[in-house]
């Protein structure tokens, strides 16, 4: 997978940009608030149809314009394809060769992003939700037919909120028990997968990244299910223990108004030797534990599409000490992966840079390419 | 100035759904060149959709008979009463008939348990559901409501209520369509065949 080209309109600060990248390490250098992020922003978008930092849709549109479109020229398997998506209001429209895209797998079939940005090293000191959105992006990224199911498992999630709060009978209650463990379970099977295959790859690569400290170790953490091997569980059982969970919880979700169990309380843990990171960890050390999450999801997509996703960093370097970013750039030109990184500093990233990195001056919604630092 | 007529017809049409405004002045400046005839027999069967046709007593379904009659389904002595097969609306009703293969009766709930929408077990058909099996004569339910959240959800209450009856609930199983090409499936109808496959 190759990113040919790519052109913003109406896109946050970015006015009309088309703009052609380099097959390897491209970067965007310019002082903040400039638009470095919205090149980065519109090509997650692109490629996943959620938003990587804005919350709402609407925010992906330059102030006081209607819509905003973002199109890529990718090379997929030999042949070149023409992928767009249109935000008008709260929908989003994907477009395949110019033609309405008929189902989301059609869409993704092929492309395969994975992004870095600041937020993500503050995920392990932070709360669980922070954690779970992160875990959730590398499921997405991983199997595109989680979308479909975590939004069945969110509407049926409301619908026994609602349940609870309008004081409904035992009988229908009952009956969104029993759709919501289903629908859970399915949340579940996908996330222990997604952990099956990142977290050994990413216990693998904190050694490289910090030598001799303590092992990490990265597990789920399903709440409130009690006596369930949930690693060896099937999909049925699964259900079956978030059911009976769900059950014997049900008075006390009764008098709080919504749901106290389910894939949207959990959590991903991680652990440093026996030590949770989020108490123990120093920031270093916190940040390494993303950075080898970054890696591992790296391998794990090349490995399972055959190809490298586009590597999209969000002025990361500057977060990072001198020594994990010397890690991560020599980690990307081992790679060789086609990446997109924004930086203040130039001088950061330098050693992620070759003979054919394009360099990107980014200057209020503009871009100049310029010959580096 | 546009007679009061034509703003008053385009206003009607413009009602409907997937009618838009312009579509419906098209659509009343048809009727207009139109011959009268035509007119007058569109308003009649229109008038008629409501004056004739009515719910069948039992079952929900449309007909066109006496208040209080059974519906052609429910009356038919060639089907099979000991079968009901429960659908949402009078469209997956036709779907199911257009089948040829079920030869039970059916039941429409109009609608499903939409706790978002405000849509509760009062609002649907089915205390009356309820009430038709009383007599024991049926000993199997089919639940074919969509395999969406709340299809899921109202088979599952469907269910509850069904089972302490003694009658058999079934639910129509789910995967690949037939004739279809494997590759133009969507991923979650592939994934469910794949979960649900059987031995050969």
């Amino acid at each position: 997978m190759k990113l040919l080209s790519v052109r913003y309109e109406r896109f946050r600060n970015l006015g009309a940009l088309t703009l052609t990248p380099s097959a390897k390490t491209t970067i965007a250098v310019g002082p903040n608030g400039q638009g470095k992020t919205n090149l980065l922003e519109g090509l997650y978008f692109l490629s996943t149809l959620k938003p990587l930092r804005a919350s709402r849709l609407a925010e992906l549109i330059q102030f006081g314009q209607a819509d905003a479109v973002v199109q890529g020229r990718f090379l997929l398997q030999g042949a070149e394809r023409d992928i767009a998506v249109r935000v008008e209001g709260k929908t989003r429209t994907a477009l395949v060769d110019g033609k309405a895209a008929s189902s989301l797998s059609s869409y993704f079939g092929g492309v395969s992003v994975v992004a870095f940005t600041p937020d993500d090293l503050a995920v392990v000191k932070g709360g669980p939700d922070g954690r779970r959105a992160f875990l959730d992006r590398a499921v997405f990224n991983r199997f595109p037919g989680y979308l479909t199911e975590s939004r069945d498992y969110a509407r049926a999630l409301k619908g026994r909120n609602r349940l609870l709060k309008d004081g409904a009978s035992a009988a229908q209650v009952g009956a969104w028990d029993e759709a919501l463990a289903r629908f859970g379970a399915k949340l579940f099977v996908r996330r222990r997968a997604l952990l099956d295959e990142v977290a050994p790859k990413a216990q693998a690569a904190f050694e490289r990244i910090t030598r001799l400290q303590a092992p990490a170790r990265f597990g789920y953490g399903a709440s409130g299910l009690s006596g369930l091997d949930f690693q060896g569980a099937d999909e049925a059982a699964l259900a079956q223990a978030l059911h009976d969970a769900l059950v014997a919880r049900t008075p006390k979700d009764r008098e709080r108004g919504f749901t106290s169990v389910g894939p949207h309380t959990d959590d991903l843990e991680l652990f440093l030797g026996d030590a949770a990171a989020r108490a123990y960890a120093s920031q270093g050390q916190a940040r390494a534990l993303v950075l080898a999450w970054k890696v591992a999801e790296i391998e794990n997509l090349a490995q399972a599409n055959g190809f490298l996703p586009l590597l999209l960093l969000d002025d990361v370097s500057s977060e990072l000490d001198p020594e994990r970013n010397a890690f991560l750039m020599q980690y990307l030109v081992d790679l060789g992966a086609q990446a997109l990184l924004s930086t203040t500093d130039a001088a950061l990233v330098q050693r992620a840079a070759g003979p054919d990195t394009v360099w990107w001056q980014v200057e209020a919604g503009q871009v100049r390419a310029s010959d580096g630092a | 100035m546009t007679p009061d007529a034509i703003n008053r017809l385009v206003a009607q049409l413009a009602k409907l759904p997937g009618i838009g405004e312009k579509t419906a002045q098209r659509l009343a400046f048809h009727v207009l060149r139109s011959s009268p005839e035509y007119a007058r027999s569109l308003a009649a069967a229109l008038v008629d959709v409501v004056d004739k046709v009515r719910l069948c007593s039992r079952c929900f379904s449309l007909h066109d008979g006496a208040a209080e009659a059974l519906c052609g389904f429910c009356t038919d002595p060639r089907r099979d009463e000991r079968l009901v097969c429960v659908v949402e609306g009078i469209a997956d009703e036709l779907a199911v008939e257009r089948t040829r293969e079920f030869r039970g009766r059916y039941h429409v709930l109009h609608g499903v348990l939409s706790p978002l929408e405000g849509i509760g077990p009062e609002q649907l058909r089915i205390k009356e559901l309820l009430q038709r099996l009383g007599d024991g004569v049926v000993t199997e339910v089919v639940v074919a409501t969509n395999p969406d959240v709340e299809g899921e959800a109202t088979a599952l209450y469907l269910t509850r209520l069904l089972k302490p009856l003694g009658v058999k609930v079934s639910r129509l199983a789910q995967g690949l369509p037939m004739g279809g090409d494997l590759e133009f499936a969507d991923q979650a109808t592939l994934a469910r065949a794949f979960a649900t496959r059987r031995d050969l």
